[in-house]
């Protein structure tokens, strides 16, 4: 018989805090080598291998079926690909690592506080210069989903891999989509939320690979690990 | 199959039209700087060594167009094409074929809209297929209806760019319509326009950005003005109505042009001239489809800002699109030419008329 594959976070607050909801639930995440070693295992039970991986790569291998499941944000599900989404099935909501991503623009912009203000500013921008309003994100997917929502057309994202809140400032672009748990950074970098601008409420999930195949004794395996979580 | 490319191939080089090839490997920055963020997504992209974005051929126009530039002369150009172009599905990256033909300064622009006809007729033809169902739309149609609408100009290029996508333009429409208590609410105080200025101009320095590079304070303040004066004076209702029953008006060409003759006349409205440029065009293109049904849908067009005339789609009885195209005479000033030049064309979804002549 082959062992499941359950994909931990490799370091920091999110290693930390799925280890406390296993123990909740009962199950002891173990890393024999140490923080520098990427395989574990839970205590007691042999029939499922941990795999320590960065966040984002976990919802990347998610999506291809390479894990069966594993913890990561909803959000790095969301732009791992345009389809994400339908490739996983978010089993377990964990209760951490909750963040929202957001719109938001400069303070000055008095006249924007919602999408549809958004919208008739990004015509207005490029009926009137030979540029498109610039978005800076990572979030490349999530943003072109929800601003086509909105029917905002008159755009272009510059993609910025750090430091996001910075690139109005900069000049690197008007506004920007960025991740954001407490508004603190937004705040500091005079930026506003858009009151109808949270695209996307994320927290950490335990989530099931609907791409990797699994034989009976892993689904029994799951079916285990999603009933002492209560679900 | 070999001698219907051979019909088409012979298609393309008739009535002095010069086959053209161009690169597969283009810039994507062309494409995204004319057609922003919603069209890019349909790219597919790759990336040079010195982070410069490349993409595949999504269509020929754009490069076709912007070769046509480069020779700086103006003159009147007939340019064909057949070839791959590549695409970004919800399934995944997919590779097809299209022909095509490009009539770019053409004397009389009409006179290209009807051979661009012509040779959709001629290219379906070689497939056997005799009665496509069609649907046809006008830009210029619903630009001079904004014109001439009663309504602050500052909403008229905002309808504008909302042309072509039914979402978009229904969401401006309701605000529209909105009652202005509800707009009210979020200004709670007033200020000067000089005023505005200063605070905004404050507030931007304070933040750290530019005063010059994107949204400059004059204009947030404009925007912000026109805000509490659309709570004071917001479009007539009557100007919105007309609006929504213009754009759903679909139907038998003459049908709809007699609706909409009605429409504007009950409303004092003077679009005569472009209505008879529209009910000449239909009826050319109904001589060369006499046996297709013909809908004249005033609310289609692709949501992009450099088509100006006419706009038309063929479909097989399946409803997939086998042939396209339309007027654009704001295209070749949009990639930099110095002036606006006459464009019109139409392409053929090859792979979809070889596999309907297999059947």
């Amino acid at each position: 018989m082959s062992e499941l594959v359950l994909a931990v976070p490799s370091k920091g607050r999110l290693e930390e805090q799925t280890r406390i909801a296993f123990a909740k639930a009962g199950m002891n995440i173990k890393r024999p080598g140490g923080a520098r070693s990427y395989q574990g295992e839970i205590a007691g039970n042999s029939e499922i291998i941990i795999r320590f991986l960065s966040a984002g790569e976990i919802a990347r291998e998610l999506i291809r079926g390479n894990l069966h499941l594993g913890v990561t944000g909803a959000d790095l599900i969301y732009e791992a690909a345009e389809n994400g989404a339908e490739m996983v099935d978010f089993a377990v909501p964990l209760d951490f690592g909750q963040a929202d991503v957001v719109i938001a623009v400069p303070n000055a912009w008095i006249d924007v506080s919602r999408m549809h203000d958004l919208s008739d500013v990004a015509a207005d921008f490029s009926s009137n210069r030979d540029r498109w309003l610039r978005v800076a994100t990572k979030y490349i997917n999530l943003t072109r989903r929800y601003f086509a929502r909105y029917g905002i057309a008159e755009y272009r994202i510059v993609e910025s891999l750090g430091a996001t809140e910075a690139a109005p400032a900069t000049g690197a672009a008007d506004l920007i989509v960025d991740i954001t748990s407490t508004g603190s950074t937004l705040k500091a970098n005079g930026l506003k939320i858009l009151e109808d601008g949270i695209i996307l409420k994320s927290q950490a999930n335990l989530i099931i690979s609907k791409t990797a195949p699994l034989d009976s004794d892993q689904l029994k395996q799951i079916a285990k690990i999603l009933a002492v979580f209560g679900v | 199959m070999f001698e219907k490319r051979e019909q088409l191939l012979a298609l393309l080089s008739s009535s002095g039209a010069e086959l053209v090839n161009p690169a597969t490997l283009l810039p994507a920055s062309d494409y995204f700087d004319l057609a922003g963020e919603e069209f890019g997504r349909h790219l597919l992209l790759t990336e040079g060594a010195d982070g410069v974005k490349y993409c595949l051929r999504p269509d020929f126009t754009l490069p076709i167009a912007r070769q046509y530039i480069k020779s700086a002369s103006y003159s009147p150009a007939s340019l064909s094409y057949l070839g791959p172009v590549f695409r970004q599905r919800a399934d995944g990256p997919s590779e097809f074929e299209q022909a095509g033909l490009e009539l770019i300064a053409q004397e009389n622009a009409d006179a290209a809209l009807y051979q661009v006809f012509d040779f959709v007729r001629e290219g379906l033809e070689v497939f056997a297929i005799e009665s496509p169902s069609i649907r046809i739309g006008c830009v210029a149609l619903f630009e001079e209806l904004l014109e001439k609408l009663d309504m602050p100009d500052v909403w008229k290029p905002r309808l504008r760019r909302r042309f072509g996508s039914s979402t978009a333009m229904e969401n401006l429409l309701q605000r529209l319509s909105m009652p202005q208590n509800s707009i009210q609410q979020s200004i709670s105080f007033k200020k000067t326009r000089e005023q505005l200025i200063e605070q905004i101009t404050q507030t931007m320095l304070d933040d750290g950005l530019s005063l010059i590079e994107g949204r400059l304070p004059e204009e947030i303040a404009e925007r912000f003005l026109e805000k509490q004066a659309l709570a004071a004076a917001k479009v007539p209702e009557k100007s919105v109505a007309l609006l929504r029953d213009y754009l759903a008006i679909s139907d038998e060409p003459e049908t709809a042009l007699n609706s909409a003759e009605k429409l504007f006349g009950d409303t004092n409205l003077s679009l005569e001239s472009q209505l008879n440029i529209l009910r000449q065009q239909a009826k050319e293109l109904s001589n060369r489809f006499p046996n297709s049904p013909i809908k004249l849908d005033l609310s289609f067009s692709p949501r992009l800002h450099y088509y100006t005339g006419l706009v038309f789609e063929l479909a097989e009885t399946s409803g997939k699109t086998i042939a396209s195209g339309g007027q654009y005479d704001r295209l070749l000033q949009a990639l930099g030419a110095s002036k606006q030049v006459s464009a019109s064309g139409g392409a053929l979804w090859v792979n979809r008329l070889e596999e309907g002549a297999d059947k």
